[in-house]
């Protein structure tokens, strides 16, 4: 008899947090059940530095998801983002040793193991090996177990976090006496929501403007190649806009809101706008040029930053899926023609209409709903693990196997 | 070169009883004093220090002094901090004999360079220690200059906060978005030294001239008894029929009061005014009111009032704040004794009542004593986040700055 069981994505933004409660049927269906929202507090750049502040704001979102579902959380998937996610390459390689040179799963294990042993800081912990396709004398296979050749390679990129700041997250949720099944790189969970099967194989770039992060995660071949996390956001739009035109946050950020523009629009630098547009004393008239030219200055540096990030994986050719704009920023105005600016590949803003109807299928809850996502893979290859005893590479690596 | 026969400090004509003093550090420091001089030769003691002859040489002004010539053999520093340190310690009697007999100083320089960055901390450190009011204006390196020299103005910067009273920081890269669209570099700088100008000219002002509301030495020594950390500072004037209301939108408009490297309010606030005969008590008040809700917290304000009959319907407004960092004295107890004597001086040259008196004295007993305070900048303001957290360095820029600023792009308003 298979139990139902109630998993949580749990995203603890800049902005907000947002709890998603998704119930797990027969190991394969995924029912998103309750819905929970707090605006964010204790968190700068997608990282706690208020532990209480957030532990009360996160509480806040799980019980409102727990009550309107009425039911308990079984287990958390946690997205992860900040400036200490880093990452680097690992590579191995191992001679086919057998008689027919063909390859045999234990080999595939030890180049695997070879890969993901390289040693670490204490500081510092693993939040998901990402495996690139193995190379089997050179050629790009996806499992080469009874394939025949010489020398099999595998390499990975190592997604790590500062350990305190992973551990901060996961306490949180401990607080609320609950376990955190595990955590998710906040890139991928959403790209899990946004980018369809056939854009990841053709090769695509998944971008996530929020308030204080931006998350990135690179495809090609159905395989997650690259992907971390920059710590500039909407909030850098608004804090540009405050500075450069001199007026507080709020007025800033309602500016942005309502005459934003990631692109300019209005060349017209005598064309203006009221500043609160409340006919009080006080208000004055901004160009819309200077609002548009330094949103379009943040933001053309934000996808700039992510591309250097990327560095030579960065290749339009093999970028045919284009690059899907997600987060809260995705909202402002022209924000794809701007990446397609400066990526020069095609750009749209990403929903969750591949996975989600409704409400669902807006944009803030992409993190969240990818989050669910992948505790319903895990959920149902725990299930196959056991009846296969043993997964092969564990769960996180299988989850970039898809064909 | 003639060792000139410079550094006499008479005693001033003015009556105050306070003695400024403007000391320019390295080449861009001794620039501002230039145009200082050109503007405004008496009122203020100006003296330029480099570790340059040849760019000494050059200067108008009359106290200038070459330090570390057994260091640079007079011929600069270099760019290098290290080399501008070691000039100023091997001229350390020197340069304490120029702070002697000083009560308020102003020092000028541009940090990323060697003499400014390097020296300018040194004579700060010895004028705070002898019981000197020291307020510091320093330009910022632009970010498109090579992220080496703006990690050095970094620095220096820090070390000033250090040991100044006050410093404001004028980032260069705030320049270009003041000047016209065609202006020159040389057109953005000047517009930095006008801003020095007016808030040196304003501070003085309202330290020699008697105001509607007077103030004096002691409430601005009580205003910057602590440490610097990042001050406030801006400027704003108004012309005409709605003068008073110009000069406060103009103040909330100081581009210096929109940098990340500003505070946004303050503990202790200072605040100028200066106008024609037409201020009258209503427009301070109204002044007093909307400054201290923009910029101060539970903000001790001190405020003077002067009419300046020159200025016809011009009304100016000077804001410098600084909040308790550290909640740190500024002045050591040994100092602190002598710290005091000159505003002494002050009141016994005055005819003061004896319980102003015994009141100004209880001001000064309070600054000695070391007030703890918790402090945040980020309490609503506006920037706080970023001005708070761990900058976000790429490539040697960072990018918490505002893009704009950085890649030097002029946002019209």
């Amino acid at each position: 008899m298979y139990k139902t069981k109630v998993i949580a994505g749990v995203e603890i933004g800049t902005g907000k947090v947002t709890v998603l409660l998704g119930e797990i049927v027969e190991g394969r269906s995924l029912n998103v059940i309750g819905l929970g929202q707090s605006s964010s507090g204790g968190v700068v750049k997608g990282r706690i530095v208020d532990f209480h502040e957030a532990s009360d704001c996160v509480h806040a979102a799980i019980l409102a998801a727990e009550n309107q579902a009425g039911v308990k959380i079984d287990g958390v998937y946690l997205a992860m983002s900040g400036a200490h996610i880093d990452g680097f390459l690992s590579e191995a390689s191992v001679n086919i040793t057998g008689p027919e040179r063909r390859v045999t799963r234990e080999e595939m294990d030890q180049v695997v193991s070879m890969a993901q042993n390289r040693e670490m800081e204490d500081s510092r912990t693993v939040i998901h090996h990402l495996r690139r396709p193995f190379r089997l004398d050179g050629r790009s296979v996806s499992s080469p177990v009874t394939m025949q050749g010489e020398k099999l390679e595998s390499s990975y990129w190592t997604i790590h976090g500062d350990a305190a700041t992973v551990s901060d997250a996961i306490h949180v949720v401990n607080g609320f006496n609950l376990h955190v099944d595990d955590i998710i790189l906040s890139s991928l969970a959403t790209a899990s929501a946004v980018a369809t099967d056939e854009e990841k194989k053709n090769g695509c770039m998944v971008v996530d403007i929020g308030r204080g992060t931006t998350d990135y995660a690179l495809f090609q071949d159905s395989h997650c190649l690259f992907a971390g996390s920059l710590p500039l956001g909407g909030d850098h739009i608004s804090n540009d806009l405050s500075i450069g035109l001199r007026m507080r946050l709020k007025q800033a950020e309602s500016l942005k809101i309502r005459y934003g523009s990631a692109i300019i629009e209005h060349r017209d630098k005598s064309e203006k706008v009221w500043q609160n547009n409340d006919f009080e004393i006080g208000d004055r008239q901004i160009p819309v040029w200077s609002i548009e030219r330094i949103i379009e200055l943040r933001t053309q540096e934000i996808f700039e930053v992510v591309r250097k990030k990327l560095g030579a994986l960065y290749n339009p050719d093999r970028l045919a899926g284009g690059i899907i704009i997600s987060g809260g920023s995705s909202r402002l105005r022209n924000i794809d023609k701007c990446a397609e600016g400066v990526l020069g590949i095609r750009a749209r803003i990403g929903d969750n209409s591949l996975i989600a109807t409704g409400e669902l299928k807006d944009a803030q809850y992409s993190t969240a709903l990818g989050l669910l996502q992948y505790g319903l893979q895990y959920q149902s290859e725990k299930e196959l693990a056991e009846s296969r005893s043993g997964g092969l590479f564990g769960k996180l690596k299988e989850l970039f196997q898809k064909d | 070169m003639s060792e000139l026969d410079f550094n006499r400090i008479e005693e001033e004509g003015d009556g105050s009883g306070v003695r400024m003093k403007v000391i320019g550090v390295g080449g861009a420091g001794t620039n501002m004093v230039d145009r200082l001089m050109l503007s405004n030769p008496d009122d203020i003691y100006l003296s330029v220090v480099n570790t340059d002859q040849q760019a000494l040489s050059n200067s108008p002004v009359l106290d200038k002094r070459c330090i570390g010539k057994k260091v640079t053999g007079g011929l600069g520093a270099g760019g290098e901090r290290e080399v501008g340190i070691e000039a100023a310690e091997s001229d350390r009697a020197l340069l304490e004999s120029m702070v002697e007999d000083v009560d308020l100083l102003f020092i000028t320089a541009g940090l990323g360079g060697g003499t400014g960055t390097g020296v300018a901390p040194v004579i700060a450190d010895i004028a705070t220690k002898a019981g000197v009011v020291v307020i510091s204006f320093v330009t910022m390196p632009f970010t498109i200059e090579r992220a080496g020299r703006a990690n050095v103005a970094k620095v220096g910067l820090e070390k000033l906060r250090d040991v100044c009273s006050a410093v404001i920081p004028l980032p260069n890269d705030l320049l270009i978005q003041e000047s016209a669209a065609d202006a020159s570099l040389l057109d953005a700088f000047a517009q930095a030294d006008a801003w020095i100008e007016k808030a040196i000219k304003s501070i003085w002002t309202m330290m020699v001239k008697t105001g509607m509301v007077n103030l004096d030495f002691s409430q601005l020594r009580q205003a910057f008894a602590k440490k610097a950390g990042k001050t406030l500072f801006g400027l704003g004037e108004g012309k005409g029929e709605d003068a008073v209301d110009d000069a406060i939108e103009s103040l909330k408009l100081c581009p210096l009061l929109h940098t990340p490297e500003f505070s946004k309010k303050a503990e202790h606030l200072l605040v100028n005014i200066v106008g024609g005969v037409g201020l009258g008590m209503a427009s301070v008040q109204r002044i007093m009111d909307s400054v201290t809700d923009e910029f101060g917290k539970d903000a001790n304000v001190v405020m003077g009032a002067v009419v300046d009959e020159g200025l016809g319907d011009t009304v100016e407004i000077c804001v410098i704040g600084t909040s308790d960092v550290s909640g740190v004295s500024m002045f050591q107890p040994a100092a602190a004794k002598r710290a005091t004597a000159p505003a002494k001086k002050l009141f016994e040259e005055e005819p003061v009542k004896p319980e102003q008196k015994k009141k100004a004295r209880k001001t000064h007993d309070k600054k000695v004593k070391v007030e703890q305070h918790e402090f945040s900048f980020n309490e609503g303001d506006p920037k706080g986040e970023f001005e708070n957290s761990e900058g976000t360095i790429f490539e040697g820029q960072d990018l918490d700055t505002p893009t704009f600023l950085r890649k030097g792009v002029k946002i019209a308003l």
